[in-house]
């Protein structure tokens, strides 16, 4: 009988640097002790020796073109590769320094996709996508020099509208429970990317966030209030930043009714770093 | 929420900058020529030529793509 045994959600540019250049000494100050707190979650984490890490995050519009963007979508296959950039600006600089390649938990992947398809979710498949740096940042903050186990990464579009809702996300979510519960084994699981910034993806706002907004979600996930949660559109976290909060909605369901602990919850002017950690049986 | 649809030429184009060294290249030495078979309005091939990125976040263009295109970046 398999079952979750820890689960996180964290903001996803996990750079001193980045945030030296964006935001200044604060910058540096608060993604430093962000990170810190990220690191002590990984430290929980690999002493659970989970078979597994579940890790539901974004494309920044680099491992999916135009040619298709899928809603959901689970990396199947033996290994994943990191995205490369040439010349890589900004967020994708954070990539350079990792490992390029990491393991994937193939029969739990296999599980997820081919239970979905059967109960409902017409989820997309890739054996080739690479993924960025929402998925590695937070990964490699946890881990450290420690060794990372097999990961499952799924993406969920977070920002070509139409985007996936809330409630369909935290469906997707008690999918996953249902799939690691029925399994033999041991999974983690971590949600990435927030928390408010970047308000209606537009470059004007680049610089506001909605710290009532990150306030108001806190309070839900830390109370286990999840019907409110499932009542979000995507047009309230287009507004106000929350964009890359469907991922956090897949964990909230693959958890529910555990309740947040928020180990961090730091505002700057360009983003609201969060880490948050769930309480589980 | 906003169309996705119309925003398929602008986007494909920030992908392609973005991905490509070499069409990148030819961009960067003439942006009109290397522009001459896009499928652009003429507010969005100006904007491009103009390599204004803030006008092309509000022709359509994804925030992440005008933020991380290697040398044309806004930030």
């Amino acid at each position: 009988m398999g079952k979750i045994v820890f689960a996180g959600a964290m903001s996803h540019v996990l750079d001193p640097d980045y945030y030296q250049r964006a935001c200044g000494d604060e910058g540096r100050q608060k993604v430093t002790a962000c990170m810190t707190e990220i690191a002590r979650m990984g430290e929980r984490f690999s002493a659970t020796r989970a078979d597994a890490l579940i890790v539901v995050a974004d494309d920044h519009l680099n491992a999916f073109s135009f040619n298709a963007v899928p809603a959901l979508c689970v990396r199947i296959g033996r290994t994943v590769q990191r995205m490369k950039q040439d010349r890589a600006e900004a967020f994708d600089a954070v990539l350079e320094h990792m490992p390029d390649r990491y393991p994937l938990h193939e029969d739990l992947a296999n599980q997820i996709l081919e239970r979905g398809l059967a109960s409902g979710f017409d989820l997309a498949m890739s054996w080739e996508a690479p993924v960025d740096h929402a998925f590695l940042s937070p990964v490699n903050t946890m881990h450290g020099t420690r060794p990372i186990p097999p990961l499952v990464p799924i993406w969920v579009n977070c920002f070509v509208a139409p985007q996936p809702t809330p409630k369909r996300c935290f469906d997707f979510g008690r999918h996953l429970a249902g799939v690691v519960g029925a399994s033999p084994w041991n999974v983690g699981i971590i949600a990435t990317g927030g928390l408010s910034h970047f308000p209606e993806l537009s470059l004007p706002r680049v610089g506001e966030t909605d710290t009532v907004f990150d306030r108001r979600l806190i309070h839900w996930m830390e109370r286990g209030e999840h019907e409110p949660l499932q009542e979000l559109t995507v047009d309230e976290l287009h507004k106000t930043g929350e964009h890359e909060f469907l991922n956090w909605m897949v964990l909230l369901g693959a958890v529910a009714p555990a309740r947040a602990q928020v180990r961090y919850f730091g505002e700057l002017r360009r983003i609201n770093l969060a880490a948050v950690e769930w309480s589980l049986p | 929420m906003e169309p996705a649809v119309s925003r398929y030429e602008v986007n494909s184009l920030l992908y392609r900058l973005k991905k490509d060294p070499e069409f990148r290249a030819r961009f960067d030495r003439d942006a009109r020529a290397a522009l001459a078979d896009a499928d652009l309005t003429e507010a969005e091939r100006e904007a491009f030529v103009a390599h204004d990125m803030r006008r092309i976040n509000e022709l359509g263009g994804y925030l992440h793509l005008v933020m991380s295109i290697p040398g044309l970046a806004a930030h």
